[in-house]
């Protein structure tokens, strides 16, 4: 219960009380009063009746009229005379009911009607003593119309008054209510500094408390931010040319050979300028700095119109382009085209074009490739570029023997959409240093029957190539939300979602739908995946998919994380509970990178996972780098 | 058995004679009516006890006689010049105290005085009647030997006790018996000034 329910709930119930209290004070002095009343028309009846009686001389007759007279007039129950032997001269009492009074009120109310005494006399001598009770019936509607008025009034006053209380309590406490968003945002570690300082002490210094440890939160995150920014440029940026590294292809390229990746390949073209000692004698450094600054942009111009490229500097003399999705007649006619803008450049420079020129070596790589096979292939390339007359080589990938062709594999895949024949399978994140289980990963396998079923990576490649990988996790997600009872229950699983499905036009409509209807009976924890670099690409687009899954309780994690972002403000507005690397990646970060990484992820309380991990030294070294939750084959090997 | 018997009876003759040689005013409350109105007034009450040990053991006749003969001696003042108030019912110790009263006063001190020297009150009774010698309104103490009987008036302007036939300057308006009115109950009010009275006499009012 909140505080303010809690003050609201005891103020209305002393407020109800004192109410009540002066409600039944009230009443009882109103029926006191009303008895005394009573008490007092009797007394005064009893006497002024008495004198009147005096003048009668002892005539009953004349008195039984006196008292007819004063009995018929007003409210009374009885008057009796009696003589001075205490002999009844003459009595008259009221046998009416009280009929328009509830019985309960009789009941719940007493009222006496005491009986007032005067004594008669005629002249000098005694008559005897008149007796007067009121009656009781004109009390009672008194009394019951005062009770009537004194509920209404209670009710109005309490009405009235538990409404200012409301006002006043929520007044008072407004401030305490900003600070409890504040403290939520906390948790959410989000950072909101209270502009408005509450005026009440304990509140104020809660507030300046507050804005203190969340100042220090964000100055924590923005320092992070700034060193890995840092050294981001130090790590993956070659200082001389702008352009990338070799290390940053490195880290790049698992993303492009994968069998889900975006695309199925492509071109490496490996660049090789000789002749360069000879260049920085003959033109010195300087101007051979211009050069490599020259030649770069020409790479950056002659790749711009290829989606998703990699230029990196790969050491002083070598440059690597990767092209993805481009074919190797075009790769050609780039090299070319390359190779002429070089020679025109190195001969502007005041250099032999016979001394100082460019080899080109072409490397049509599949997402099937490894890295080393791809660097292997392409260095082949390049080595025979260098021995040929043209100085460019082409050297192509031994053609996968396909076992089944892109229409029989698109065939396959439409019909496990239409008869949902994708089923999950689950894959162990384990937190090594905890010793626990840290979430299940969802894969999904396409079983058509109980001889023929193929593996992610046997049907998701040919599904990207058919443009089938939006239907398929179409279709999975809405196994995954309509038909959950496969998975375990009561724990938490992760699904990636991939780039294609994100940012297709009806998936957040379709996701949308199916959380409202489902989410709250999924029976286990849900943690989304999205790809490290939409989201910090298209983010207005993920910041509306981020509302849906917080407002139903799913959790967003990152995947493809190798931190190549020019800000990672994104992880603070995202607040994704985890990030997931490649093991090599996080082996392959310094240790002030990795230490700037982890700044900005523990403000913010985000995990760092590293997946892809196979072996027990891969683990070991991963431990030693601080990343404990790991998720590969090594996981088969690990007890929890 | 017949020791204690004999306890117990000399327990009640000694507690009926402390009872019976209680005075009309106790002594702590002569202290302060003595320490208020000075010596003359302890003498008056003490003449005053004196004048009542002497009839204790008289008729009600007696004891009316020397009741109302002490009281008439007090003098006459109005309530105005007294207590500047122009009805006051005042309390026998003050009407003796300050040694004059009105006529309320003498029968409450009648009255009073009487009750103590164990004259049944159903007896007394407060009249109020009209004076046509003084042409004013009047209240005397009337005493009704059975309630048949003819009264005898206790009257300050007339310092003998006459029967009721022999006043013809008096009418009588109305009266009350503070007995009767007694017998209404504590808590409740029965005659405001008569109420009054018996509150000042409960805290001893001098």
């Amino acid at each position: 219960m909140t505080l303010f329910k809690q003050i609201a709930l005891m103020l209305s119930i002393f407020l109800l009380v004192i109410l009540a209290t002066v409600l039944t004070l009230n009443f009882q002095s109103a029926n006191k009063s009303v008895q005394e009343g009573l008490y007092e028309d009797a007394k005064n009846t009893a006497t002024s009746l008495s004198l009147s009686l005096g003048s009668a001389n002892g005539d009953i007759s004349m008195m039984s009229t006196m008292i007819n007279a004063n009995f018929d007039s007003g409210h009374y129950i009885n008057i009796t005379l009696v003589d001075v032997d205490n002999i009844t001269l003459y009595t008259r009492e009221n046998e009416s009911e009280i009929t328009d009074i509830p019985k309960w009120f009789l009941n719940f109310v007493n009222i006496e009607a005491p009986t007032a005494l005067a004594n008669v006399s005629a002249g000098w001598s005694q008559v005897g003593i008149l007796s007067v009770q009121s009656d009781t019936a004109y009390s009672y509607q008194q009394l019951y119309s005062i009770f009537k008025n004194l509920l209404i009034s209670f009710a109005v006053i309490a009405t009235i008054g538990l409404i200012i209380l409301n006002l006043l309590l929520h007044t008072i406490l407004r401030p305490l209510k900003e600070v409890q968003k504040q403290a939520a945002a906390v948790i959410r570690n989000e950072f909101i500094i209270q502009e408005n300082i509450p005026y009440t002490k304990e509140f104020k210094d809660v507030v300046l408390g507050m804005n203190n440890m969340v100042s220090k939160v964000k100055a924590m995150f923005d320092k992070g931010n700034r060193e890995l920014k840092a050294h981001k440029e130090l790590e993956y940026i070659d200082q001389d040319t702008q352009l990338r590294n070799r290390k940053y292809l490195i880290d790049k390229l698992p993303s492009y050979l994968k069998v889900d990746a975006s695309s199925e390949g492509g071109v490496n073209i490996i660049i090789a300028l000789s002749g360069m000692i000879e260049a920085n004698e003959k033109i010195g450094r300087q101007n051979v700095n211009r050069l490599f600054i020259g030649i770069a942009n020409i790479f950056k111009s002659s790749a711009k119109d290829i989606k998703d490229n990699i230029i990196a500097r790969m050491n002083g003399t070598e440059f690597s382009l990767l092209l993805p999705d481009c074919s190797g007649k075009d790769a050609l006619e780039l090299a070319k085209n390359i190779q002429t803008s070089c020679t025109e450049i190195i001969k502007s420079a005041g250099l032999d074009e016979n001394e100082a020129f460019v080899s080109i070596g072409l490397y049509k790589y599949s997402y099937l490739d490894t890295i080393s096979q791809l660097l292997s292939h392409s260095d082949n390339a390049l080595a025979q570029a260098k021995f040929s007359n043209e100085n460019i080589h082409i050297e192509k990938a031994e053609d996968a023997v396909e076992v089944m062709g892109k229409e029989a594999w698109k065939s396959i895949i439409n019909r496990a959409i239409e008869k949902n024949k994708f089923h999950f399978l689950s894959w162990s994140v384990i937190d090594t240093k905890a010793k626990k289980l840290a979430h299940h990963v969802l894969s999904i396998n396409l079983t058509l029957d109980e001889n023929t079923s193929y593996s992610y990576a046997q049907f998701m490649a040919p599904a990207i190539q058919s443009g089938l990988s939006h239907d398929i996790y179409q279709n999975v997600v809405n196994i995954l939300f309509k038909i959950p009872n496969m998975i375990l229950r009561a724990s938490t699983y992760s699904l990636r979602l991939p780039h294609e499905y994100l940012i297709a036009p009806d998936s957040y409509n379709d996701m949308s739908e199916l959380l409202r209807i489902h989410a709250a009976t999924l029976p286990f924890k849900l943690i989304i995946e999205m790809p490290d670099k939409l989201v910090r690409q298209d983010f207005i687009q993920i910041k509306q998919y981020i509302e849906l899954f917080r407002k139903h309780d799913i959790d967003i994690g990152i995947f493809e994380f190798i931190g190549d972002s020019e800000d990672y403000q994104y992880l603070q507005d995202l607040r994704p509970v985890y990030i997931k690397g490649e093991g090599s990646y996080f082996l392959t970060q310094n240790d002030q990178s990795l230490s700037a990484l982890r700044l900005i992820t523990d403000s913010v309380d985000i995990s760092l996972i590293a997946v892809g991990v196979m072996e027990m030294e891969t683990l070991e070294a991963l431990e030693e780098k601080g990343i404990h939750i790991v998720q590969g084959r090594i996981t088969e090997m690990l007890e929890v | 058995m017949f020791k204690q018997r004999v306890l117990v009876l000399l327990s009640l003759f000694f507690i009926t004679t402390a009872l019976a040689n209680e005075p009309y005013v106790d002594k702590p409350l002569l202290d302060r009516i003595s320490e208020k109105y000075k010596i003359y007034a302890k003498k008056r009450f003490f003449y005053l006890q004196q004048t009542l040990d002497s009839v204790k053991d008289k008729s009600d006749l007696e004891k009316l006689e020397a009741v109302n003969n002490f009281f008439n001696d007090v003098r006459y003042s109005s309530d105005k010049k007294i207590y500047n108030k122009s009805d006051y019912w005042a309390t026998p110790w003050e009407f003796l105290g300050k040694d004059r009263g009105d006529c309320e006063d003498y029968a409450i001190s009648k009255y009073f005085a009487l009750k103590y020297l164990g004259v049944e009150p159903k007896k007394l009774f407060f009249t109020y009647a009209r004076s046509t010698k003084f042409k004013a309104a009047h209240m005397v103490l009337t005493y009704f030997e059975t309630p048949k009987s003819e009264p005898l008036i206790l009257d300050n302007t007339n310092r003998k006790i006459f029967p009721a036939s022999q006043r013809k300057d008096l009418t009588p308006i109305y009266n009350f018996n503070g007995d009767l009115l007694n017998q209404i109950g504590k808590e409740k009010k029965s005659h405001k000034k008569w109420d009054q009275l018996k509150l000042n006499m409960q805290r001893k009012k001098i």
